[in-house]
């Protein structure tokens, strides 16, 4: 019985999860097509493709500006992953000279508000002439993203631990085949959450972007953040739809590369 | 293949854990590790497979020196207290992962590790994966899996450990008939001195970082260096006294004993007692314990702090505060120089 009302109460947190995330999306969807809606109607009094238009204009620079925010998120996202395995390795595995140093400061960038490590690392950059370039932009948003993929890696690490891999060096495996065939499909889900993770991280970035790329480097935040905040529901909302069903897209790719390595645990995933 | 170890000295985190190991394996022989946990015997165990480094001394397999030669290359293989098998891959995929790494082709994987997997009679299994087996089976296939990699040195890491005792003595007997097929070198660490003494064709006793004794099992049981040895087999009642002239001689008793003269400690296991109703005596039952096969009798001597143990095979009548004799079975003593 005590089974039956927990779960219960799980299905309702669930469904109010579900509104929380799913209430605001309809709302966009309503908003992309609306041209008016005044309180208290409960939908829009006229509709309009103004939206639309804008998006799909031929003078519009909307898809290349979408297709390369993805490449430089895609980029920052594998990126990070990558080091991120890296550094978790490092610092669950060996004992080195400045390890606790390196663990703070991979936090740091979320300790510092980032308005405030932003302007810092611009006259770094500026100096260093990687401001207003795609690498400077990749390097600022790799900082951010890093704090989470390294914990999320570093968790992972910890709790698989070495001994499989020292079972594979004993049995003939060299340390990087041993990588490969044992730890690497054992980090997968922590690779796919890291990937996830960093490339919404990265798509999302408009202030950082904006001043490291000087307005050079366009994202998608970059167009869409303008007429959020100067109050154009409309395309706002139109943008934001765009950028949804953009995320969702590349999330839906990587998952599917992703898996295609451990696939034969999943038709077996019934335990 | 003959495994030389020589001078071998390892310290983790600055603490010595070995310290100046000497011991020689011959081509397919059988040893044990024994000793209790902390003692090192695990440490040697991954220094010999080059998992851990050593701060001195050389490691030799067949005569040549293994010191520089990365674990993967050693083909020193271990099979852990936790069997260690790969959770993504399935029973025939962990077999042949040795095999993948030889380089040999898909279908002669699949067809070799099918060969092991009836070898330790888990016909059948070869699409399972790991969490569908039980802790035996997995046992079987960690030991399929070192056959894999054809050792030259079987290395054994506690694998008993974790089972049930019943499921223990049928891992041995296969472990004992795949080492013998393969005549593989072996290796076996263990807590467990009844498993050393059945199983190994020599025993090692560890003890804080040092090996004590290096012999065959009868000859460290009744032989043991000293009493740190000596109560890992089995306890008992230590006596000292000295031999002179071919006699011990102590308080409590004087007995014939092939020994140099010197002052030695005699001990005197249970089994080596044996007891008889007496009215007047003044040997008195403490305590009787049922052990199954057996009786335990726990046996004080009246005004003085002698306490002895004998063991009663017959349900004899004697009971809790009767009085015994006792007779000393000469055989069964143990003389330990002091």
């Amino acid at each position: 019985m005590k089974d039956l009302s927990s779960n219960r109460l799980l299905k309702i947190f669930l469904y109010l999860a579900l509104f929380a995330i799913l209430a605001p999306m309809v709302i966009i969807i309503f908003w992309a097509f609306a041209n008016q809606w005044p309180w208290p109607n409960l939908l829009p009094t006229s509709y309009s493709l103004r939206g639309v238009k804008e998006i799909f204009a031929p003078y519009g620079k909307v898809f290349p500006i979408l297709t390369s925010s993805i490449t430089l998120s895609l980029t920052v996202a594998l990126l990070s992953a990558i080091i991120a395995i890296m550094t978790a390795r490092a610092i669950v595995f060996y004992d080195f000279w400045g390890k606790g140093i390196l663990d703070f400061i991979s936090m740091a960038p979320n300790l510092v508000p980032s308005t405030v490590f932003a302007m810092g690392i611009h006259v770094v950059f500026i100096k260093m002439s990687l401001a207003n370039t795609p690498l400077g932009v990749i390097i600022v948003h790799l900082i951010y993203t890093l704090p989470y993929t390294i914990n999320i890696m570093r968790n992972l690490t910890e709790s698989i631990g070495k001994d499989m891999e020292q079972q594979a060096y004993v049995l003939g495996a060299s340390p990087w085949k041993s990588f490969l065939y044992i730890s690497f499909p054992l980090l997968l889900p922590g690779i796919i959450a890291s990937i996830t993770m960093a490339y919404i991280l990265s798509f999302s970035q408009y202030f950082v972007t904006l001043l490291i790329g000087g307005g050079k480097v366009m994202t998608f935040s970059m167009i869409m953040v303008p007429f959020i905040a100067k109050g154009d529901r409309t395309l706002g909302s139109a943008y934001a739809l765009v950028f949804v069903i953009s995320t969702l897209l590349v999330f839906t790719i990587i998952n599917t590369i992703m898996k295609r390595f451990q696939k034969r645990k999943e038709k077996y995933n019934w335990n | 293949m003959e495994l030389e170890i020589r001078n071998i000295s390892v310290s983790l985190s600055n603490k010595e854990i070995l310290k100046s190991i000497n011991l020689t394996v011959e081509n397919g022989e059988f040893i044990s590790l024994l000793g209790a946990s902390g003692c090192g015997k695990s440490t040697l165990l991954k220094t010999i497979a080059g998992i851990i480094k050593q701060r001195e001394g050389s490691i030799l397999l067949g005569g040549k020196v293994l010191d520089r030669l990365p674990p993967h290359k050693r083909r020193t293989v271990i099979v852990f207290q936790d069997f260690r098998l790969f959770p993504h891959m399935t029973l025939a995929e962990n077999i042949s992962f040795p095999l993948k790494m030889m380089g040999v082709n898909k279908s002669e994987c699949r067809k070799r590790a099918i060969e092991l997997l009836k070898k330790v009679k888990l016909e059948g299994y070869e699409d399972r994966f790991v969490d569908e087996i039980s802790g035996g089976q997995k046992q079987r296939v960690a030991l399929a899996r070192a056959l894999a990699a054809d050792p030259v040195v079987l290395l054994l890491d506690e694998p008993f450990s974790s089972l049930d005792v019943n499921l223990r003595k049928d891992m041995r007997e296969l472990v004992l008939d795949l080492q013998k097929e393969y005549k593989i070198t072996t290796i076996l660490v263990t807590h467990d001195q009844e498993e050393a003494l059945a199983m190994s064709d020599r025993i090692a006793f560890m003890y804080n970082g040092e090996i004590l004794q290096y012999d065959k099992p009868e000859n460290i049981f009744n032989n043991p260096v000293n009493t740190i040895v000596a109560d890992y087999f089995s306890e008992g009642t230590y006596i000292s006294g000295e031999i002179r002239d071919r006699r011990f001689i102590s308080d409590f008793f004087n007995i014939s004993a092939n020994k140099d003269n010197g002052r030695y400690k005699c001990l005197i296991r249970p089994a080596a007692l044996k007891v008889s109703k007496a009215n007047d005596s003044d040997f008195e039952v403490v305590a009787k314990v049922y052990q199954g096969d057996n009786y335990l009798l726990k046996i004080n001597k009246k005004d003085s702090n002698l306490k002895l143990e004998s063991i009663l095979n017959e349900p004899l009548d004697i009971e809790e505060g009767d009085k015994v004799t006792i007779e000393l079975d000469k055989d069964k003593l143990i003389f330990i120089p002091e």
